[in-house]
């Protein structure tokens, strides 16, 4: 009896908590066949976030995410589609330095995320973001810097929709895509488990990833960079293939550990 | 409930955008009544901000869902299906909002494996019946298929708006 009006006062108190909030079971077809022609699949792609991964990962144990976070100089040139793919890299490198709770690294990559912003023309804005992230950086306001990063991935997204520069959101897509790729597969080459491999079982988004890239106009990837960047993205659709288990071998982490890092490298060089 | 004061700056800054933003499509309907013109809502869109709302319970407290600022948008006819595909982890759980433009619309939120077999998952529903959500924990890394469908109880098609959020 006891026990009943407990469940009951949790429940009642649960719906006036979520403002009225009910649930019950969906309806929906059992299964959907996904080659049906009919079927209307959203355009718009959402790539995970770093720290979405990187919150699976952190549930199998503490991760040393400082050891990513690394100092680069930046050297602009007139390539914007290498930009796009840099302010990619640099938002995803203040992802890690969120993980890691690096104040100064976090407030480098907010000075960072300015210039390149500048350089693809839509600083104004971005400016109030990259200001809050540098702010709440020194405060060690972490939610804050998580949502101010995400948020400004998206405005310079929606900046270039806007710009018609559609383009380039998929190269800063990409570029964030790399860097957190990069940054997860070398954690789990210095730490492998079978367990947290499975976290780069990412196939089709990869083979997504890639035929954005394809679709782009010519003039968007050329040159030596653009051809480095289909390679990988092709190796790497043969390295992502999980076993039975959703597992990927630990000698594939290596290598996608080593053709991440070579990219980002060319990428930053180039 | 209990949230630290990071979480609770973050509530903050959602609550204060989605305030501004009901109070400049107050503004612009006003203005839109007097005017005659066209209902036009800069930058912001209701619909999301419906789904924003919804989502705001679940952003505090000891476990909070992180949302993202990326989400889906278009328009649905009554009886067809929209389907949203994203790559989630393993061990994370998830939590999807779906809103409609009108409070008539009854709608389904349902998940797919990448297979295309349905996950079985509780429907979410509000005070408001045009908003709905649904949770998933996955059991395996890899691409998922979000299922929207608008039922046949109304006859408008309807704009709709799906944003998601992690923890």
């Amino acid at each position: 009896m006891l026990t009943n009006f407990l469940m009951i006062k949790h429940y009642l108190l649960g719906v006036l908590l979520a403002g009225g909030l009910q649930t019950g079971f969906a309806e929906g077809p059992a299964r959907i066949n996904l080659s049906d022609p009919n079927l209307v699949i959203v355009g718009d792609s959402v790539i995970p976030i770093p720290l979405e991964i990187f919150a699976s990962l952190d549930k199998l144990g503490a991760q040393n995410w400082a050891a990513q976070v690394e100092k680069r100089d930046i050297v602009l040139d007139t390539n914007r589609s290498r930009t796009a793919m840099l302010f990619g890299l640099i938002v995803s490198d203040g992802f890690i330095a969120v993980q890691a709770e690096d104040k100064e690294g976090v407030k480098r990559m907010g000075r960072e995320v300015l210039r390149l912003a500048s350089s693809l023309g839509v600083a104004s804005s971005v400016e109030e973001h990259a200001n809050s992230i540098i702010t709440h950086a020194g405060r060690g306001d972490w939610a804050v810097v998580r949502k101010e990063l995400d948020r400004t991935r998206q405005t310079v997204v929606d900046q270039m929709k806007e710009l018609r520069d559609e383009e380039l959101v998929d190269l800063v897509s990409l570029g964030g895509w790399l860097g957190g790729t990069e940054a997860l597969a070398s954690v789990l080459k210095e730490n492998y488990t079978t367990e947290g491999s499975d976290l780069l079982n990412q196939i089709d988004l990869v083979k997504q990833l890639n035929s954005d890239l394809n679709s782009l106009p010519k003039r968007a990837r050329r040159g030596k960079l653009f051809s480095q960047v289909a390679q990988t993205l092709t190796h790497l659709e043969s390295l992502m293939i999980s076993d039975e288990t959703g597992a990927i071998s630990e000698g594939k982490v290596i290598e996608i550990s080593l053709s991440t890092r070579s990219l980002v490298n060319a990428i930053y060089e180039s | 409930m209990k949230a630290d004061s990071s979480s609770l700056i973050v509530l903050k800054r959602l609550l204060s955008s989605v305030l501004a933003a009901t109070a400049i499509c107050s503004v612009s309907a006003q203005e839109s009544k007097e005017s005659g013109a066209p209902f036009v809502v800069e930058q912001i869109d209701p619909i999301k901000l419906s789904a924003q709302r919804a989502a705001l319970s679940d952003l505090t407290g000891e476990n909070p869902f992180i949302l993202r600022e990326s989400g889906w948008t278009g328009i649905i006819k009554p009886g067809e299906a929209r389907l949203v595909q994203i790559q989630l982890f393993r061990r994370n759980d998830y939590q999807f909002w779906l809103a409609m433009g009108d409070r008539k619309a009854e709608m389904n939120l349902n998940i797919y494996d990448g297979e295309g077999q349905k996950i079985d998952n509780e429907a979410i529903t509000y005070d408001e019946p045009n908003v709905v959500s649904t949770r998933l924990k996955p059991e395996l890394t890899g691409v998922y298929y979000v299922r929207i469908s608008l039922k046949t109880t109304i006859e408008q098609p309807q704009k709709w708006s799906m944003i998601y959020g992690y923890r």
